[in-house]
């Protein structure tokens, strides 16, 4: 059978001043997959996450999700696209004034007229597959860095999306609790057939839930392939960053030169 | 979506046809509200020509169980297509609900 394309990026270029930060993108990403976007910091990635949930327009190219090109959409029929992808934030991105269980209703109770009754056992629900059945009082102060996450997770999946996006879903997590993250995005991902988006730099945690990974570097992909292919990659770069090597054609630090001459400028 | 309603001594039996989701939960959640008002003793929800169910839908299904029990109630759900079971056994509400594979089955025995 085919496989169904649900997110195609078409030569995405954006600049932030005379910065080119993506610099032609192009990339497949199937329904059902895991898909894995890892690069260095600065790499471009969560600047292409965002063009993925249409928060950025490119400068030229185009994104396209579920089959509609982002950037010929009107208000309304981005909202519509919108409704059917969740988005988990690096930071949570909890309301501190809310409880547990609003936090994880507030999408319901924004795009939806449910009653009260019908949104209070949703909550329950999604709770329940994030591992925080129970929790709904609480407020996100009195939670873990972990357990917040996984009510970030439970409110990304609450309008039951066709795609969920995660940006840097393990940072900041000690290395049991990132399993335990790891491990609950393949299993909401298998059970609830949604598409996964995640954009990491954990070497492990891209490993372990990957069915493909695309290694962005400067802006460009520079491969893509399942994890046995990344691990066995010939690309010098691909090496370095799956090895963590601080010694390779990967530079952290601009030329002497071209710092003498800047500060001469 | 649509739901048809038969009703005869005492029991319900309300066929669904379509999409149970975030924009008709609340048109389902009207229909039993009413049954459930009158005290109907026994509900079939014959959900056969039911194409998908959303959390929001499932949601409401268990609302309308947890209101029957309430004076008593009993309801079983039917004829739901393999999809829609399996949406039921990742939620755990296969073990909530008697759930019979057609509704001459739901309907003996209520």
């Amino acid at each position: 059978m085919e496989k169904e394309i649900v997110i195609k990026a078409e030569g995405v270029v954006k600049k932030f001043g005379d910065r080119t930060v993506l610099n032609g993108i192009n990339l497949d990403i199937y329904r059902g997959e895991t898909f894995v976007i890892m690069g260095g910091s600065g790499c471009g990635k969560s600047t292409f996450l965002r063009h993925l949930i249409g928060a950025l327009k490119p400068d030229s190219g185009r994104v396209s999700l579920l089959g509609k090109d982002l950037s010929k959409l009107q208000e309304d029929e981005l909202d519509a696209v919108k409704k059917k992808i969740g988005m988990s934030f690096q930071s949570s991105a909890l309301f501190d004034s809310m409880t547990v269980g609003d936090n994880v209703a507030l999408p319901l109770k924004e795009h939806a007229k449910l009653d009260k009754s019908v949104v209070d056992i949703v909550v329950k629900m999604k709770l329940e597959l994030v591992g925080l059945r129970g929790f709904e009082d609480l407020m996100p102060s009195q939670l873990s860095g972990g357990m917040r996450k996984r009510v970030g997770l439970a409110r990304a999946i609450v309008m039951d999306p066709e795609i969920v996006f995660y940006d840097e879903p393990t940072a900041g997590l000690d290395p049991i609790v990132s399993g335990v993250i790891d491990k609950l995005i393949l299993d909401l991902s298998k059970k609830l057939s949604i598409t996964s988006v995640v954009v990491t730099h954990d070497m492990k945690s891209v490993f372990s839930i990957a069915d493909r990974i695309a290694m962005l570097y400067e802006g460009r992909v520079l491969e893509v392939g399942t994890p046995d292919e990344i691990r066995k990659s010939k690309n010098q770069m691909v090496q370095q960053f799956v090895s963590g090597s601080p010694d390779g054609p990967i530079k952290f630090f601009q030329q002497k030169d071209d710092y003498l001459e800047q500060l001469m400028k | 979506m649509a739901v048809k309603t038969e009703s005869n001594n005492g029991l319900a039996i309300c066929r669904v046809d379509g999409e149970i989701n975030i924009s008709t939960s609340p048109d389902l959640k009207k229909t039993f509200d009413k049954l459930i008002a009158q005290k109907t003793p026994k509900i079939v929800i014959d959900l056969s020509k039911v194409t998908y169910v959303d959390s929001s839908g499932l949601a409401t299904l268990v609302g309308i169980l947890k209101n029957m029990r309430s004076y008593g109630g009993k309801m079983r759900l039917a004829g739901m297509s393999t999809k829609i079971k399996s949406l039921f056994e990742i939620t755990k509400l296969d073990k909530l609900f008697e759930i019979m594979a057609t509704e001459e089955e739901a309907i003996a025995g209520l």
